[in-house]
């Protein structure tokens, strides 16, 4: 690796790859270092990717890319005891008019490394980077082992886990609270099976975010022959249950067993998510040298209904090359902040600035799941003597919360969704 | 379908373990933590107790989900990713 290379991208995940492909439109020798033997074998998602930037800057990306499904079906699912109460959203659009797709992120990663290494950047992988090296405060390479590297910028898309930007003074290690891990399972069940219980066509998909005083909260995202289950487990809320355990957990509930009955587990896979949203996000994801791009900058955001991820990575990534290429040498990249504001990625994880604190609300997992259950329960329940809806609200909440109480923590939720 | 324990559920998942631990566990460190959340937030279940009452930790079928180190209230926790190429090899992810 003697060559002298304009960018080190460090780091083959979604942020990464999209920061070299639109660089490489700017002119710049790009090179990416992947630590995993492959891109996208190390990282981990649930399973959905929204279709927006994709169409904007990747042409004819339907014909090749690693898509599964057509989010046709959203549903937020309340798992009780034994039963489930449902929300479903069902859209019927033309082929192609569908928001999001289901995927697996490692080979969507493969995809993207290819689109990447067709404008000629380098995507080097088995290459872990254990250092970034500052001279008078200004970035100008990397160490591999005892190797260096040298470039004029260096791209910083380490993703969720921000173990170089700690090591270098760029931020803090996360609170615990700020974290949960998902942890998910993939079950091959086949095509047919998947159609017909989940009443999907073929291409159609399933999206489903799940919560259960068992497990917290959790998602189901159905692919062609396989389903993608998931736990977005909070360790100090969570603590009842062990990590280890709640997928296991999920798969027991009566719902999900006769969904997943006959399914073959593939792959056990887990990630740290960032949950803090806004709060997280880098006050200077830059510096003299180099830019912090996708998730290790905080551009995640969780709105408490979906999850968006790989999108803000691919537009960060974009805005970073943009950056990269308005910034006169010697100078600082603080136009990228700029620009993430006027794509209005900052203004929209700033309007879900509350989400995050009602996600680690043990509450919305252990009480409220409860007293909607009891609720529906006792309406759906006929015998001798039936109860109006607001006998069966008192029953199933009394006695365990004040109504104000429960009243004003709702509207908090709501005043924030 | 099947329980499985963790054990067993890591079988599933692709592993090219280096021969050096990635992650090392400062024991001493460990002593006057009653916490202890590292046993129940790792996903692969590789935080245990032994007999004596002292925190195990094996790293061979390390998810890399980056948990441990940050929960750990002892900063006992000295975490590295493994030497590129090795570790944990996701293939649907």
């Amino acid at each position: 690796m003697s060559e002298r290379y304009d960018v080190i991208v460090v780091g083959g995940g979604p942020a990464g790859l999209s920061t070299a492909y639109f660089l490489a439109d700017h002119g710049y020798n790009t090179i990416v270092l992947e630590r995993g033997s492959e891109p996208g074998s190390k990282n981990v998602f649930g399973g959905r990717i929204y279709t927006y930037p994709l169409d904007k800057y990747f042409p004819d990306w339907r014909k090749d890319a690693p898509i599964e499904r057509w989010v046709r079906r959203e549903a937020l699912s309340i798992l009780c005891e034994d039963n489930i109460v449902n929300l479903e959203y069902e859209i019927d659009r033309k082929p192609n008019g569908y928001d999001s797709f289901t995927a697996f992120l490692s080979r969507f990663l493969k995809w993207l490394a290819l689109k990447v290494e067709e404008k000629n950047v380098v995507v080097a992988t088995n290459v872990r980077v254990d250092e970034i090296l500052f001279r008078d405060n200004i970035a100008y390479g990397v160490r591999i082992g005892d190797d260096k590297l040298e470039a004029e910028y260096i791209v910083i898309a380490e993703g969720a886990n921000t173990l170089l930007s700690e090591r270098h003074g760029l931020r803090r290690k996360i609170s615990p609270r700020d974290i949960a891990v998902g942890i998910k399972e993939v079950i091959r069940l086949g095509r047919e099976k998947i159609n017909e219980r989940f009443c999907l066509g073929d291409e159609e998909g399933l999206a489903q975010f799940l919560i259960g005083s068992r497990f917290g909260g959790g998602f189901i995202y159905t692919m062609k022959e396989y389903v993608s289950i998931g736990v977005i487990y909070r360790p100090l809320l969570n603590n009842q249950i062990e990590a280890k355990d709640v997928i296991e957990e999920l798969k027991i509930h009566p719902h999900l067993s006769k969904l997943l009955r006959d399914g073959v587990p593939v792959e056990y896979s887990a990630h740290i998510v960032r949950e803090a949203g806004y709060s997280d996000l880098m006050h200077k994801p830059y510096g003299r040298g180099y830019i912090v791009v996708g998730d290790a900058a905080g551009l995640i955001l969780n709105t408490g209904f979906t999850v968006r991820g790989v999108d803000l990575a691919i537009e960060s990534g974009r805005l970073a090359a943009e950056a990269i290429h308005k910034t006169p040498p010697g100078e600082e990249p603080a136009v990228y902040m700029k620009l993430l504001r006027e794509k209005e990625i900052i203004k929209t994880l700033k309007k879900f600035r509350k989400v995050s604190k009602i996600l680690s609300n043990e509450r919305i997992y252990t009480k409220y799941p409860e007293y909607i259950c009891q609720i529906l329960d006792k309406i759906y329940t006929v015998d001798e003597l039936p109860e109006t809806l607001n006998e069966s609200f008192k029953k199933a909440v009394g006695g365990k919360t004040s109504i104000i109480r429960l009243i004003f923590e709702l509207l908090t939720m709501v005043r924030s969704l | 379908m099947k329980k499985m324990k963790v054990e067993e559920r890591l079988t599933l998942t692709k592993f090219e373990v280096y021969g050096e631990p990635h992650i090392i566990l400062r024991r001493e460190k460990c002593k006057g933590c009653d916490f202890k959340i590292c046993i129940s937030s790792c996903p692969a279940g590789l935080f245990t107790l032994d007999e004596t009452g002292e925190i195990k930790f094996t790293y061979e079928g390390c998810l890399e989900c980056g948990t441990c180190r940050i929960v750990c209230p002892e900063n006992a926790i000295e975490w590295n990713y493994p030497l590129g190429g090795f570790g944990v090899q996701y293939m649907f992810g």
